[in-house]
């Protein structure tokens, strides 16, 4: 009675504080005891416990994160953290959320994070939620060898995953880098380009490389246009003169072109004598002839040098 | 491009960009416009959907242009088989399925599923012919193909495409436009906006019917150009007699005179673009000049007379015919002459088991008898060609079909079928870019869903635009207050592992 007496008094500013500061203690500590999470988090904000951190070259980092990233970050990430679970770092993954850890390294059956995966589709409870295309098998399956493994966040490979699915990366486009590169001959590319119309083109548009095409122009095209065509020689990489009017005439001209990787000579007034000359062009990969144009001995030293030959016979 | 034209190219243009919802939204939207502009300033527009620019000489709308990026292949041949072949009787080989013919199939194949035809619980239907692995790869074939076998190792067969369209009109649109509604621009459209044709004597698109008569299904829009100039649709083409019909002079009317009154109606048609401003008065013009230009090419492309009859042979073709082989034989003339997407399409694959003609014990049977010879000298015709390197065959339905015999109406049917699938099937791609003698997917035990690495449509789609040097979400088009693409607005994959 009397200690009431003296609480409901006065209590010294000292003492106050420090049963909001015992109580505030007590509740931390409690919810840290109910939510591992959330220990692991205070005690990594203050220092006093290392956050795991997976290897940049091991089996996490190179086929699980990215997987996580493009199929669960969306909801489980810095941006929105829905069930109070992050799947956007090895350390938060090995937490878990609200519900208690979703991964138990080693055993499959019991991970959270995999039975939701592998529920069916029509189950309120499968990951990703309804409306997203589940994981592929493959997924699945790198997912569950890794955990089945130990979730670990060294290991560099899992024997049996499926192999990797590469990104098809995209070229970037850079108009000044290939503007500064055409610059030499935009003015002769021009030039020639009203000349022969439709038979001159940049072989994309980041590239100076030239293909022309002259068999359009049929007999029109002849030793003379090609000796016209020399100034971009150090460009032209297909030439296509099926069907013109190009003679043996111009075999040392084909021959000395340095960036040919593709030629097309079939149709031509060219013989043997070409073929036999090409052996000297230097970038030559490719070469179709027309029936009849060459002897299989004419062929031999060009595919010594691995020129890939089509044509020739009659069609199959 | 742009220079030397012979109409007011900027005028064009302008026109062109001005349309009332740019002025309703300049109203609203330009003093805030006006805000962003100064804090944003210096900001490219650049991103992953940022238009290329296809700006050409509206005279001459064909030209070409080059690729985004260095491509693989210059030229698309597609050979559609419409009505959707099974590909549990050509490449899908199913030994669990044939074990378990003539049970009832599982509740699950149809409870709560959308099927065209199939009622109650129907039977398991086992695939109808032997398999066998063929070639070096090892790829599963059936015996319907031994002609297209000798080029197996050549193709890369994906087993485990999916499309969300069950009825074949909906279906071909979407495989050809990327949506299953009409008025998108179809693939032929994109590519030759995208790179324009090299022969200016001939369309750059051109669609070759065989075994239809009418144009089935979908019809015109699967070659239409949507919300593209309409200059970029394609041309459909006959094999026998005049390839465009009314393409010739009339008797008695000289080539020079034909030319007088194209030169009048040219005077009538510039008179009317300088007053409405309409570009399609100017692709107007354009197709009469090329119309009278092909007058003498595209005879010539579509004359297989000119053929050795070696050539003619090799691919049952037989000049003066109709036939899925003259057209197989034209598409390679076709692509010699540098025309930039060649679409055959063959009807008759319907295999329901309704009428005799559409069981697969029959219809099927003869429609591989029609076309496997001449697919097979087509691809090897290509390939000995040197043609082949810089071409994309592309073959397929627009569906799958069933593993579950139809029973249409709930009874056994005289005729052996199956029914509308949407699930899986098959097709294959060669030439140029691609991996050679693979098989790519899986489906599962009985042929009923995919099981590994799906492959939607969009993204066979965005993989073509890849390898003729195009980023699908940069080959776009303004159109309704969209970024319009062949893929559509969801994401799609470039399949990486197909790609050589």
């Amino acid at each position: 009675m009397e200690d009431r007496a003296g609480l409901s008094g006065r209590l010294s500013a000292a003492a106050y504080f420090g049963c909001v500061a015992l109580l505030t203690l007590a509740g931390a500590g409690l919810a840290m005891l109910a939510r591992p999470a959330f220990a692991h988090g205070v005690l990594r904000t203050l220092g006093l416990e290392t956050a795991p951190q997976a290897q940049s070259r091991s089996f996490y980092a190179t086929r699980v994160a990215p997987l996580l990233e493009t199929r669960c970050v969306s909801c489980h990430g810095a941006r929105r953290e829905k069930a109070s679970l992050r799947l956007d770092s090895f350390a938060a993954l090995l937490l878990g959320g609200k519900h208690g850890p979703v991964i138990r390294p080693g055993d499959v059956r019991n991970s959270e994070l995999y039975i939701r995966i592998s529920l069916p589709a029509s189950d309120e409870r499968a990951m990703p939620p309804s409306g997203k295309p589940p994981l592929t098998e493959d997924e699945k399956t790198v997912i569950r060898l890794w955990i089945a493994d130990g979730a670990s966040g060294a290991l560099q490979t899992i024997a049996g995953a499926p192999p990797p699915v590469a990104e098809v990366k995209i070229p970037q486009d850079d108009p000044a880098a290939a503007q500064k590169q055409r610059a030499a001959l935009a003015q002769s590319v021009r030039r020639l380009q009203a000349r022969f119309p439709g038979t001159i083109l940049y072989e994309s548009r980041s590239s100076a490389n030239l293909e022309v095409n002259a068999s359009l122009l049929g007999s029109a095209f002849g030793d003379a246009e090609l000796l016209a065509l020399l100034p971009l020689q150090a460009r032209i990489t297909r030439l296509d003169l099926s069907g013109t009017a190009v003679t043996d005439t111009s075999a040392p001209v084909l021959a000395g072109m340095p960036a040919l990787r593709s030629l097309r000579i079939g149709g031509s007034r060219m013989t043997q004598v070409t073929i036999a000359a090409l052996r000297q062009a230097r970038a030559l990969k490719s070469l179709t002839i027309g029936s009849g144009q060459a002897g299989h001995g004419a062929l031999a030293p060009l595919l010594e040098k691995h020129i890939a030959i089509y044509g020739g016979g009659d069609a199959p | 491009m742009a220079e030397g034209g012979k109409f007011d190219h900027l005028g064009l243009m302008n026109i062109q960009a001005d349309t009332r919802r740019h002025f309703l939204g300049w109203g609203a939207g330009g003093l805030g416009a006006f805000f962003l502009n100064s804090t944003m300033a210096g900001a490219a527009p650049a991103g992953e959907n940022a238009p290329l620019d296809f700006t050409r000489d509206p005279a001459t709308p064909l030209s070409v242009l080059p690729p985004q990026f260095a491509a693989k292949v210059k030229r698309v041949i597609y050979l559609h088989m419409g009505g959707a072949p099974s590909q549990l009787e050509l490449f899908d080989y199913k030994p669990v399925l044939a074990r378990f013919h003539g049970h009832d199939c599982p509740e699950s194949f149809v409870k709560g599923k959308r099927l065209a035809f199939i009622q109650g619980i129907p039977k398991l239907l086992g695939p109808m012919f032997p398999f066998h692995r063929a070639g070096k790869s090892g790829t599963w074939i059936s015996d319907r193909l031994p002609h297209l076998e000798k080029s197996i190792d050549d193709l890369c067969v994906i087993k485990s495409m999916k499309t969300d369209q069950f009825n074949h009109a909906p279906a071909q649109l979407l495989v050809h436009t990327g949506d299953p509604r009409t008025g998108h621009a179809s693939l032929g459209s994109w590519v030759t906006y995208g790179l324009g044709s090299e022969n200016q004597n001939l369309p750059g698109f051109i669609v070759l019917i065989s075994n239809g008569g009418t144009t089935a299904n979908a019809g015109k829009p699967l070659w239409g150009s949507g919300f593209l100039p309409s200059v970029y649709q394609g041309v459909a083409c006959r094999s026998a007699g005049e390839p465009v019909l009314y393409l010739d002079n009339p008797k008695s009317v000289s080539r020079a005179e034909r030319r007088k009154v194209l030169d009048a109606v040219d005077e009538i048609n510039q008179q009317t673009y300088r007053t409405f401003g309409n570009p399609e008065t100017v692709t107007r013009i354009a197709q009469y000049e090329m119309a009278f230009r092909m007058q003498l090419e595209a005879s010539d492309a579509m004359d297989i007379h000119r053929e050795p009859a070696a050539v003619l042979e090799r691919y049952g073709a037989e000049p003066g015919k109709t036939s899925y082989a003259n057209n197989c034989l034209v598409a390679r003339r076709l692509a010699e002459r540098g025309v930039r997407y060649i679409q055959l399409y063959h009807w008759g694959w319907d295999s329901h088991g309704t009428p005799v003609d559409k069981g697969l014990n029959v219809g099927l049977v003869g429609r591989c008898r029609e076309t496997d010879q001449p697919t097979a000298a087509l691809l090897a015709d290509l390939k000995a060609r040197g043609l082949l390197e810089d071409t994309l065959v592309i073959w397929g339905g627009e569906f799958g079909r069933t593993p579950m015999w139809e029973n249409r109406g709930g009874q056994e049917m005289e005729f052996i079928g199956r029914d509308h699938h949407p699930n899986c099937f098959s097709l294959w791609l060669a030439g140029g870019g691609i991996k050679r003698g693979i098989s790519y997917g899986e489906t599962d035990e009985m042929g009923y869903e995919i099981a590994r690495n799906p492959v939607e449509v969009r993204d066979l789609h965005a993989t073509i635009l890849y390898l003729l040097g195009f980023d699908y979400r940069r080959l776009n088009y303004p159109y309704q207050g969209l970024d319009q693409k062949l893929t559509g607005v969801k994401p799609a994959r470039i399949v990486s592992e197909i790609l050589a």
